[in-house]
């Protein structure tokens, strides 16, 4: 059993280390992670795509799964992927936004 | 937490991600990544072969193509190179971009056995003009566009949700395989059956002689040149120019964050390709003064289809395009150029004497080189990084930084390949048109050199294979490693 309380932040740090290889930006400045839901040693995320058929589909979405394992006091990871609603880049953090040059308007 | 969680999202589409860290080469749809690997590695070498072979005989190019080198040699280009690597990258896109499986890796692997005898021995018989042979690697290669087609037509019966880049791909399936028949029909026509009296005990055999020597009385109606012209087009506007125009709806949006911008638009230029490129073929093989008028439909398609590729980039949202794109939007636009081209050589009063004669040879060499070749090669810069990335460092994501699809190549190398070819394909164009073997040799110089940049490109991405670059994450837990 794991000691070590899971926080929000850590969570986002870790998918921080998840890139899209295509954009070259980490998911989380790029706006794919839609939700963070944190109970006890279990983490359950919910992101997108930047589109349907993205072939780095799997990469990414077990790419999540596996940051969320490697975290200290995660025992359990849970990746659901939707397309509702759909991504777009006003999702972006600036800091995403300013790495890529993606614009919103 | 952030402003995107705010809408709350409705789960459409759960996907069931394992614990596993089992290594994997293959995505959910897609095949191996070696299965199309071996199709582009092919392809390249017939590439790099195609343009050495045209260093060594610019003749081919600087005088009249009606001669067994220049078939020998456009086979090369478009068995070898260019069907090679769009059969490969078919295999690997058309499930991911469709969202489907794959039918049969194990036909795709059996059809590369083929394809690769095929259009090897085709290309060596067309040299030698031995048409008996070429008619046998020809239907090996038959066997092998069959599986190709069954294959691919079994897949797109899978897709959930059917569309444009569906439907221009399905019409390209269709247009190959009928390449292919009128390729083994002329070359029927060119064979000699005085053996077939000697057959009559063997019944089977006479009869498939029989078969061809009427399909050869049938195609000796045509002129052979507008025969050999009507089959060209099938393959050079049916298969690639269809193929270019259906995948780049998918494609386009996706690399440029972008929509297709209106269906109908885009369904229009699909039908309007078909409607044209059947009209051609019937006219170019009657010598019909027609032809322009297919023409024009053709290149109003065309006209259709940048309309919205230029709409669906001005809606994206990435502003920079990489380099790969740049190539293929260049050749694309070199669709302008060949299309004043197709309509003057389609023109009903134009004389045909040794001008015009090499004005086809430019028009086939813009299409097959400029357009078709530039744009794969832009395309490859996209699907040889993503097959090594897949391959390679997939299963380390989220437990290791890994390199992005544009650190696994030089993109200086990149541009300077781009430049090379753009002044190679001026040069050379430049050369025909003047019967000079000279300048055609410096030209195909010049695409040699944007063809060894290419090369050394490929082979600082296949290098990831051998040489991962992967650095572990900080926050590694101590019981979990990155798998090998």
């Amino acid at each position: 059993m794991n000691s070590t309380t899971v926080t929000e932040a850590a969570v986002l740090d870790a998918l921080r280390g998840v890139i899209d290889p295509e954009i070259g930006c980490n998911i989380v400045d790029l706006g794919l992670i839609y939700d963070i839901a944190i109970i006890g040693t279990k983490v359950k995320v919910t992101m997108t795509l930047t589109t349907p058929g993205c072939p780095m589909h799997e990469s990414l979405c077990g790419g999540v799964q596996m940051a969320l394992l490697n975290l200290e006091g995660v025992d359990d990871a849970e990746v659901e992927l939707v397309w509702d609603p759909p991504w777009h880049p006003t999702m972006m953090t600036e800091v995403g936004r300013a790495a890529t040059g993606v614009r919103t308007g | 937490m952030r402003e995107a969680s705010a809408a709350a999202p409705r789960v459409v589409q759960p996907v069931a991600v394992g614990s596993s860290t089992t290594a994997v080469l293959r995505t959910a749809n897609a095949p191996l990544v070696t299965l199309p690997l071996r199709f582009i590695v092919t392809g390249l070498l017939a590439l790099f072969t195609g343009i050495g072979w045209l260093i060594a005989r610019p003749d081919i190019l600087a005088t009249y193509h009606y001669n067994q080198y220049v078939i020998a040699v456009t086979h090369l280009f478009a068995l070898g190179w260019l069907c090679s690597v769009v059969m490969g990258a078919m295999y690997q896109l058309v499930p991911v971009a469709l969202e489907t499986r794959l039918y049969s890796e194990r036909l795709a692997k059996w059809q590369f056995a083929f394809h690769l005898v095929g259009f090897v021995g085709m290309v060596w018989m067309f040299w030698t003009w031995n048409m008996k042979q070429v008619g046998h690697f020809g239907s090996v290669m038959a066997v092998s566009v069959g599986l190709f087609v069954y294959n691919l037509v079994r897949t797109l019966a899978r897709v959930p949700k059917w569309n444009v880049t569906a439907t221009a791909i399905a019409a390209a399936l269709g247009w190959i395989t009928f390449t292919i028949v009128a390729g083994l029909a002329i070359a029927a026509s060119k064979c000699v059956y005085d053996s077939e009296t000697g057959l009559a005990t063997a019944v089977g055999v006479s009869t498939v002689v029989g078969g061809l020597r009427a399909v050869a009385r049938f195609i000796a109606r045509f002129d052979q040149i507008s025969a050999m012209h009507a089959h060209a087009h099938l393959s050079g506007v049916g298969f690639f120019t269809l193929l270019i125009v259906g995948v780049s709806y998918k494609l386009i949006p996706m690399f440029t964050l972008s929509e297709l911008q209106n269906k109908r638009r885009a369904a229009l230029s699909v039908a309007l390709l078909n409607i044209g490129l059947v009209g051609s073929f019937l006219t170019i093989l009657m010598r019909s003064p027609w032809k322009i008028a297919f023409a024009l439909v053709i290149v109003g398609a065309l006209a259709i289809y940048g309309w919205e590729l230029r709409a669906i980039l001005r809606a994206r949202k990435r502003a920079n395009l990489d380099r790969g794109l740049k190539y293929f939007l260049t050749a694309v636009g070199l669709l302008a150029p060949l299309s004043l081209l197709s309509l003057i050589l389609t023109w009903p009063s134009l004389p045909l004497n040794a001008f015009t004669g090499q004005l086809e040879n430019l028009y086939g060499f813009l299409g097959f080189i400029g357009v078709v070749t530039f744009a794969i090669i832009g395309m490859l810069y996209k699907i040889v990084p993503f097959l090594a990335w897949f391959g390679v460092y997939s299963r380390h994501v989220g437990l290791a930084k890994v390199p992005s699809l544009g650190d696994m190549y030089s993109v200086r190398l990149q541009v300077l390949g781009y430049w090379s070819f753009l002044c190679g394909l001026a040069v050379t164009s430049g050369g025909i048109v003047l019967s000079s073997n000279t300048i055609v040799r410096t030209g195909c110089g010049l695409l040699a050199l944007s063809a060894a940049t290419l090369a050394i490109n490929v082979v600082k991405i296949l290098s990831h294979f051998a040489q991962p670059r992967i650095i572990p994450l900080a926050t590694t837990k101590s019981t979990r490693t990155s798998p090998k």
